[in-house]
């Protein structure tokens, strides 16, 4: 009876292990897809606050060089034209420049209710390419050493950067959460 | 090339010519119809709204009479941090004698800066900038339809969101509805979805339902679109709520159960007053009519009279009834109706009773006759009560007479007895049975057997007098010393049945027709 007990629990032990490596695989699983387009719009809504307060400052709210920003121009037909990689590519080029120019902002600026503002929209920054992530979208820096990137402006003022800012999470950034694949089988 | 190939080139052709210039038509109508709406609307100028992802067109109005040819003013617009371009005009009319001058441009950029600039002969009329995906003014949402869901009250509402890509989570709706013939309706607001369900509306009622479309303002904005042709539906009739039925049901219901156990509570007091228990004389006649089957003759010729003498239940129930009097003694003047104590009356009874049975019917013997009497009875009297004399009148007793009468009030004595007789009597004869009050007395006079008073009697004292009718009367005259006498009406044999009515209907009161007549005259039948 014994022997016939330890077959027993071994036959147990070895189902536990198979349930369990079942419903808790060893490699962490990706993050869940961040579909809602409403995480964005606030953020959309915050860097458009920051656009606003800025309008009101007078002294100590300007830039002492000139920063590159992303071109937020969107045309349909060009921008469908492009494959996901591409688009992705341009969004977070886009969003790394932006950061840049915000940090140079946050440095530079005097406001403390503008600091706060900047502070928010880098933040926020950070969590738009969180979601990225989340989507399966594969992580790029465009190289800092180029100087003359395509798809730049420069802007001389806070405020352009700002304007730069709003357009581009509403257009291209949005355009590619729109279109992420992961969130096209979820509605699928 | 062949004839039949040449025809059909020129038929599709018309065809294409036909169709285009219905589009164009139709979408110089549309047009019109946008443009009068920002006219209202938008207070900069040019005007410019994008109706979808490529069509972006801007105007501006000016009077026919101040606007020049087309060829003055010129259209500029250049995005951000590009170069400048011109946009070719046109000229479309506008009401109230007005010119539009149109700009129409197919490829357009979003999410950029656009500046926009009007020259008239190198002087600027107009300058705006503007970024075109917050101009957007939309079709109205197609394929309105509305339905119904079943409930009460409520209508679903569907429709087709205008066709553009990436904007559908953008949109939001407004569902106006009227009820018929109300100009000014309400509106429900939907967001990013294509149907809606109107509650709350009335029952069995037509409503007007529209639909626009707009787009929310947080990545795209613009203007409302124009409303949808408008759906007319009618909502379902009213039905009984459920609820108010089962409780209207319950409430009944217990109300029932109260009605019934306060029924059941009482059941005795309402049988008593719907079924009235008819007395039956069973209980006071014992016997009659389990043994001899309601023969009163019979039964009374069986039983003795002393058990309704001594039956005290009898008269203790039975309450001491009014006699009316029949005469009030006048001892100076002639004697109407000599008094006679009760306790010579039996025996003076029987003598009167054979001398009245003796009676001719002559008028004269008849007269002689009733003063023989009267004095007989006075003498009587005096004898049996030495003080009474002319006090008599001054004492309480009352007095009853009986006297005979001719034929031709017989009738009417039937009448009077029977009718709502106030008395009850009791008359025991050993020989004859006392159908009739009359004739029993009558009865009475041939056989030994009289009218025998019980110990009880009680008779009301007369204020009236009492004129004799003549001689032609006799008259039994009794006096009450105090003692209570119970008469009851006998009917004949055929009428016993009526015993149980008249019981039923004795009342210890004098009709009130019959007060005035506190006399009565009870006249005896003579048999002879």
């Amino acid at each position: 009876p014994t022997g016939r007990m330890k077959i027993i629990l071994r036959g147990l032990i070895a189902l536990l292990l198979i349930v369990l490596e079942w419903t808790c695989p060893g490699l962490p699983s990706p993050p869940r897809p961040i579909c809602d387009l409403r995480v964005l719009n606030h953020f959309i809504q915050e860097a458009r606050d920051a656009e606003v307060a800025m309008k009101s400052c007078r002294d100590g709210c300007g830039l002492t060089e000139l920063v590159s920003v992303p071109q937020t121009t969107v045309n349909f037909d060009d921008w469908e034209r492009k494959n996901a990689t591409e688009q992705a590519q341009e969004v977070q080029t886009g969003l790394w420049l932006l950061h840049q120019a915000l940090g140079l902002l946050q440095a530079s600026m005097t406001d403390v209710d503008l600091n706060n503002h900047i502070d928010n929209s880098i933040r926020n920054l950070l969590s738009i390419n969180a979601v990225l992530r989340s989507l399966n979208i594969q992580e790029y820096t465009p190289p800092t050493s180029a100087v003359g990137l395509e798809g730049t402006w420069k802007v001389s003022s806070v405020a352009e950067v700002l304007q730069v800012h709003v357009n581009f999470l509403r257009g291209k950034v949005r355009l590619l959460l729109v279109g992420a694949e992961a969130c096209q089988q979820d509605v699928s | 090339m062949t004839r039949d190939q040449h025809r059909r080139l020129v038929a599709v052709y018309l065809v294409c010519c036909v169709m285009g210039t219905v589009s164009t038509a139709q979408r110089a109508q549309d047009f019109q119809r946008k443009a009068s709406m920002l006219l209202a609307a938008e207070p900069e100028n040019p005007k410019c709204f994008a109706e979808g992802r490529k069509a972006f067109t801007c105007f501006w109005e000016e009077d026919e009479e101040r606007a020049g040819p087309v060829e003055q003013y010129s259209f500029t617009y250049a995005y951000q941090n590009e170069n400048g371009s011109r946009c070719p005009l046109t000229v479309a009319p506008a009401a109230g004698g007005k010119k539009l001058f149109v700009c129409h441009l197919d490829r357009i950029q979003m999410f950029v800066q656009l500046d926009i600039q009007v020259h008239r002969e190198s002087v600027m009329i107009h300058n705006r900038s503007l970024l075109v995906e917050l101009v957007f003014l939309l079709d109205p949402p197609e394929n309105v339809t509305v339905s119904s869901t079943g409930h009460q009250g409520q209508l679903n509402v569907s429709w087709v969101p205008p066709p553009l890509k990436y904007m559908d989570d953008s949109m939001i709706y407004e569902v106006m509805y009227a009820k018929e013939g109300d100009p000014a309706g309400q509106v429900e607001v939907a967001r990013a979805c294509s149907e809606l369900i109107l509650r709350g509306l009335q029952a069995a009622t037509r409503y007007r339902v529209e639909v626009r479309v707009r787009l929310d303002g947080i990545t795209y904005s613009g203007y409302w679109s124009a409303w949808s042709d408008p759906v007319w539906m009618e909502t379902l009739p009213a039905d009984l709520d459920p609820l108010i039925v089962s409780l209207t049901f319950i409430i009944t219901f217990i109300l029932f159960l109260l009605c019934l156990i306060v029924l059941l509570s009482h059941h005795r007091f309402f049988i008593k007053k719907v079924w009235p228990t008819i007395p039956v004389p069973d209980s006071k006649f014992q016997g009659l009519f389990t043994v001899y089957g309601g023969d009163l003759q019979e039964w009374l010729r069986q039983t003795s009279g002393g058990l309704w003498v001594t039956s005290a239940l009898l008269y203790s129930e039975e309450r001491p009834s009014p006699v009316e009097v029949l005469s009030e003694l006048n001892l100076c003047r002639s004697l109407a109706s000599p008094p006679l104590p009760p306790k010579a009356c039996n025996a003076s009874t029987q003598r009167d009773e054979r001398e009245l049975s003796n009676g001719s019917d002559s008028a004269q013997t008849d007269e002689w006759r009733a003063t023989q009497q009267q004095h007989w009875l006075m003498e009587r009297l005096r004898e049996t009560r030495p003080g009474m004399g002319s006090s008599l009148l001054e004492s309480q007793d009352t007095y009853v007479t009986l006297s005979t009468n001719n034929h031709s009030e017989e009738d009417h004595v039937d009448d009077t007895l029977e009718e709502a007789l106030p008395l009850e009597m009791h008359v025991a004869s050993r020989k004859t049975p006392l159908s009739e009050f009359h004739s029993d007395l009558g009865s009475g006079q041939q056989s030994s057997g009289s009218g025998r008073l019980s110990s009880q009697s009680s008779f009301e004292y007369p204020s009236q007098g009492w004129t004799p009718k003549g001689p032609g009367y006799t008259y039994m005259a009794v006096a009450d010393s105090g003692v209570s006498m119970d008469y009851s009406p006998m009917s004949r044999v055929d009428d016993l049945g009526k015993v149980a009515l008249y019981a039923n209907e004795y009342k210890n009161e004098i009709p009130p027709h019959r007060r005035p007549f506190l006399t009565r005259q009870y006249h005896v039948h003579d048999d002879g």
